[in-house]
């Protein structure tokens, strides 16, 4: 019993991945591992494949080949992905991108409301009330009924965060969240993750906040040109690097 | 004060065109807008057999003059056993071309829609059937709406070329009260009158609406 | 079936000095319009509108039945062909002396401050430095205008201008076959609009290009 406690269930696992655009290699072949209620950061360079990775993980981007496998579901990109199939994937996995993509037509509410109505089949009296436990819970109670363009660029990823949250994902991916934002906002929104992180939710995070990646993931890792070039305990990765390309990298940002 | 006499005894018989040239307007329009969207949407399949058909139709339906159109369908199509009246005819040959243009109107809309929010909508798992007539539609439609609304405008000046299948709608009457009196200028310069009452403000609220949606987009 | 098309044919220069002839006498009749709408009078700027929405308000047809019958009848004699070209040459000046506010309305407020700063003359800050800008961005609205104006063409057919559609009409009404004539009608107006189209669509792409870089 004491044996599985210490190696938890892996709940994503990517199986040598590739994509190719043109002639430019966007990942090279990546496997990565994540355990349930695992944090993991990545870095890397613009272009390094960061991002293709994450949105290949709710196929978002398509790779060309390899294997993924969701929490029992099992994808081989060499072959085509059913309707259903990938339905059933992104039901499992939530996803925040750099530009919120809030739906400017709908009230903060509805937009959290709505995807729980047409996908989890929720009445809508049933998802205002989860709705409002979430933005509660993300410090935006009393922006419910506001549009998106009347919340500043941190409320409005705090409530693309709630929405996420409201389908119940068991994993949730973080797209570079808080580049498109000014230092203090950024800094309500890597609270919200923080919290999200303490209450065991498993996530990756695509990111440059490396003080973030250092408190709060488990594990971070390094990517350049669509290879994985470092992988630990985030400490270790940034205190001693590997590789003369992550020194590079690693001086280049805190240079900043 | 003469001229003033003759409009007023002129005016009933021109309004009753004016009626007939705006029901056939709203009618080609109830037809031919929704035909439109679902041309608009079909435009967006990944069937290539279905895009090339609807690319081929929208380009002669836009391409060909709506007096052509309106003539064919009146005078050529009894020759495949369809008959119309000119009433009928007009509706038909207006939807027709209401469709092709408002088609290309609406597919603007639609690709306005920010890329990121069809990604957010795909990452949440919603069909896209959902994310269509839920997230692009009513901000695509809305987008639209403008440019759709002078379109209409245009299509009630357009149904003008129905006089020349002999439909009873306001240039015909005017024609027709020239041909009797000999006025022609007088009577023709009342029924263009008409046709502005309702064109230009129609064209002064576009401009509102086209105001209203550059302020909320900046 | 070849004769017909051959008639058809015919009438294509008909059809072809129609539209060019009322697309030139608009391009320029536009001038003093678009003048008038910048005027510093707001009377000038009011009678200015009032003129241009008369032309685009009116429907081409009634606007030209007004020019052939109404002033024909009363006035002066008419030929279809003076009648047909004025009335869409004023029609043109209407919708492209919006088309040119548009192209000036888009240079920078910055440009006549610049040249103010430069001393330039008023002529030569409109000659040099607004004009040819404002007439860049105008272009691809004047070659839409153009194809427009293509198809409009055929209502001249109604006062008896010997073109493509009074060809069609005319054939449609004397033989057998009532379809054939318009279906060739139409894909004749299809294949002289279609270049158009193309020029239009890659005009603007390499005229926002060029902005932009």
């Amino acid at each position: 019993m004491n044996d599985r406690s210490n190696q938890p269930e892996t709940v994503l696992h990517v199986g040598d991945v590739r994509k190719v655009y043109g002639n430019h290699v966007a990942l090279d072949g990546v496997s990565l591992d994540v355990a349930r209620g695992e944090v993991v950061a990545i870095i890397g360079p613009s272009g390094s494949g960061k991002s293709t990775l994450l949105r290949s993980i709710n196929q978002l981007e398509v790779p060309d080949s390899g294997t993924l496998r969701v929490l029992g579901e099992n994808i081989d990109f060499s072959s085509r992905v059913s309707a259903s199939q990938l339905l059933g994937l992104r039901r499992k996995v939530g996803m925040v991108f750099q530009s919120f993509n809030l739906f400017p037509h709908m009230s903060v509410l509805r937009n959290v409301s709505f995807p729980q109505e047409r996908v989890l089949g929720r009445s809508r009296a049933e998802a205002d009330s989860v709705s409002r436990d979430l933005l509660e819970r993300v410090g935006l109670a009393a922006k419910a009924d506001s549009y998106p363009q009347k919340c500043s660029g941190g409320q409005q990823q705090r409530v693309a965060i709630a929405r996420a949250l409201a389908l119940e994902p068991e994993i949730m991916l973080f797209d570079e969240p808080t580049s498109a934002l000014d230092p203090e906002l950024g800094l309500e929104v890597l609270a919200v993750m923080r919290q999200l992180a303490n209450a065991g939710m498993t996530m990756i995070v695509v990111t440059h906040e490396i003080h973030f990646a250092a408190e709060v993931a488990d594990r971070l890792i390094v990517m350049a040109d669509g290879r994985i070039l470092e992988s630990g305990v985030p400490q270790q990765v940034l205190e001693s690097p590997q590789t003369e390309r992550t020194k590079k990298f690693l001086s280049a940002i805190t240079d900043r | 004060m003469e001229l003033l006499t003759e409009w007023l005894s002129w005016s009933p018989r021109l309004l009753e065109g004016l009626w007939v040239s705006v029901q056939v307007t709203l009618l080609a329009l109830l037809i031919g807008v929704p035909l439109g969207l679902g041309l608009a949407v079909l435009s967006g399949v990944r069937n290539r057999a279905v895009k090339w058909i609807v690319i081929v139709y929208v380009e002669i339906g836009r391409g060909m003059p709506a007096i052509v159109m309106l003539q064919m369908v009146y005078f050529g199509l009894p020759d495949v056993g369809i008959v119309l009246t000119s009433y009928s005819a007009t509706v038909v040959a207006l939807a027709l071309t209401t469709s092709a243009y408002t088609s290309e109107i609406i597919r603007a809309g639609l690709r306005a829609v920010p890329e990121g929010e069809l990604e957010a909508a795909a990452a949440l798992g919603l069909k896209q059937w959902d994310t269509l007539r839920y997230i692009v539609a009513p901000q695509g439609l809305r987008i639209a709406l403008p440019t759709l609304l002078g379109f209409s405008i245009l299509i009630l000046q357009v149904s003008s070329l129905a006089f020349t299948l002999g439909l009873p709608e306001l240039l015909s009457q005017a024609y027709s009260i020239g041909a009797a009196t000999f006025k022609y200028l007088s009577v023709l310069t009342l029924a263009g009158v008409m046709y502005l009452i309702i064109t230009v403000p129609g064209g002064w609220l576009v401009e509102g609406f086209e105001k209203r949606m550059s302020k909320h987009l900046a | 079936m070849m004769e017909l098309f051959l008639k058809i044919l015919v009438a294509v220069p008909t059809t072809l000095l129609v539209t060019l002839a009322s697309f030139a006498l608009g391009a320029v009749i536009a001038l003093p319009l678009v003048a008038a709408r910048r005027s510093r009078f707001m009377l000038v700027r009011g009678v200015g509108k009032a003129i241009i929405d008369v032309l685009r308000g009116v429907p081409p047809i009634v606007f030209i039945f007004v020019i052939f019958f109404g002033i024909g009848a009363d006035l002066i004699r008419w030929e279809p062909l003076p009648a047909a070209i004025l009335g869409l040459g004023l029609i043109s000046a209407g919708h492209l002396s919006e088309i040119y506010r548009g192209g000036l309305m888009s240079v920078h407020a910055g440009q006549y401050e610049a040249s103010a700063a430069l001393g330039l003359t008023g002529t030569a800050t409109f000659a040099q430095v607004i004009g040819p800008q404002a007439f860049r961005v105008a272009i691809p609205g004047m070659v839409t205008w153009l194809i427009s104006l293509l198809k409009d063409s055929s209502i001249v057919s109604t006062i008896g201008v010997v073109e493509i559609m009074f060809v069609a009409n005319q054939s449609a009404r004397s033989s057998a076959d009532g379809l054939m004539p318009f279906v060739i009608a139409g894909a004749v107006y299809i294949a002289l609009g279609t270049p158009l189209a193309v020029l239009s669509r890659w005009l603007e792409k390499k005229l926002s290009f060029g902005r932009s870089a």
